[in-house]
């Protein structure tokens, strides 16, 4: 199946990704808590008065999964996930216009 | 450098949402003769791998932080074409599943993280390698000047966006020093991670580099 080809074709592409989602939560939520996650555009907004106005927060908002405790243990477990489910979305996308296009 | 809902005037939304549409359908008319499976593959991977990076923030002391954008390595890796539609669909899965840049906004931030910096990183690493192609400090150059700079005018643009509206349009004088300066400043990292990634593969796989033609490894 081209799936199980796929994986097994590009296994150190996707080794790379795997390792950087596991790394990933040390970085967007423990690092981030640990510093205080302020990007230029938040500052660069805060100076000017600009407010985020709420029109969608996502399926999962933030990289979290609703319902997962709120500590640093649920969110990164919650950011994992995240991870997963983008990652997978991404693929299936691109396998899919694969397919679409390579039938002709 | 998301933007999220709420930050844009509706006019510059607008028009970005405008510019967008029409260079990714560009884009795909210009992608039609590359459309074969293993680039396909090549590329959505390379999409896989950008939104993980982009989930790393580099907390930095002080308290500012970044995450790598990767619009110039896809340029690079790519071309512009390629390579605005791998960051379309990055954006466009972070804006819908995770609300990562608003969805208003989706068309200002595919502007500056899908099609300037990928532009930018693209035209910087060929002016410097094309002619060189076998030589190594040219491509390191290349790629750390095309992830530095393509990230640094994309918060620029970023910093025009954010700042304008009709009613007060002074706001760019703030908002542009404070989003050049700190992706001038931070983006450095964003040029080496490019320059060790692009070197990487020259070395190993150069064919995966299709923004030159570069020698088979010997």
């Amino acid at each position: 199946m081209a799936v199980r080809a796929f994986f097994q074709e590009h296994r150190r592409a996707l080794l790379l990704i795997g390792v950087l989602l596991i790394i990933s939560p040390l970085f967007g939520v423990i690092g981030a808590e640990l510093v205080g996650y302020h990007e230029p555009l938040d500052v660069a907004a805060e100076a000017i008065g600009l407010e985020e106005a709420g029109i969608w927060s996502g399926l999962l908002p933030d990289y979290t999964v609703p319902g997962l405790p709120e500590d640093w243990a649920g969110l990164s477990v919650g950011y994992i996930i995240s991870g997963i489910v983008g990652i997978a979305i991404i693929l299936a996308i691109g396998l899919a216009v694969r397919a679409l296009l390579t039938k002709g | 450098m998301h933007i999220p809902d709420g930050f844009l005037d509706p006019v510059t939304a607008g028009v970005c949402y405008i510019v967008m549409l029409v260079f990714t359908a560009y884009a795909i008319y210009r992608s039609r003769a590359a459309f074969k499976p293993e680039v396909i593959t090549l590329a959505s991977l390379l999409a896989a791998a950008i939104f993980a990076a982009q989930m790393l923030n580099w907390p930095l002391p002080g308290g500012t932080s970044l995450h790598m954008v990767g619009g110039a390595l896809a340029g690079i890796l790519l071309n512009p074409w390629l390579g605005e539609l791998v960051l379309f669909v990055v954006l466009l899965v972070q804006c819908l599943v995770f609300g990562d840049g608003g969805i208003t906004a989706l068309g200002a931030n595919v502007l500056n993280m899908g099609i300037i910096d990928v532009l930018v990183g693209y035209f910087l690493f060929v002016l410097l390698v094309k002619g060189r192609e076998a030589k190594r400090p040219f491509r390191l150059l290349g790629a750390f000047l095309g992830g530095w700079l393509g990230i640094t005018l994309a918060g620029v643009a970023c910093g025009l966006e954010i700042g304008y509206s009709p009613a007060f349009p002074y706001g760019i004088s703030i908002t542009v020093p404070v989003m050049g300066l700190w992706h001038l400043a931070l983006g450095v990292i964003e040029g080496i991670i490019t320059a060790l990634v692009v070197e990487y593969l020259a070395a190993r796989a150069p064919s995966l580099i299709m923004s030159v033609k570069l020698p088979e490894v010997s």
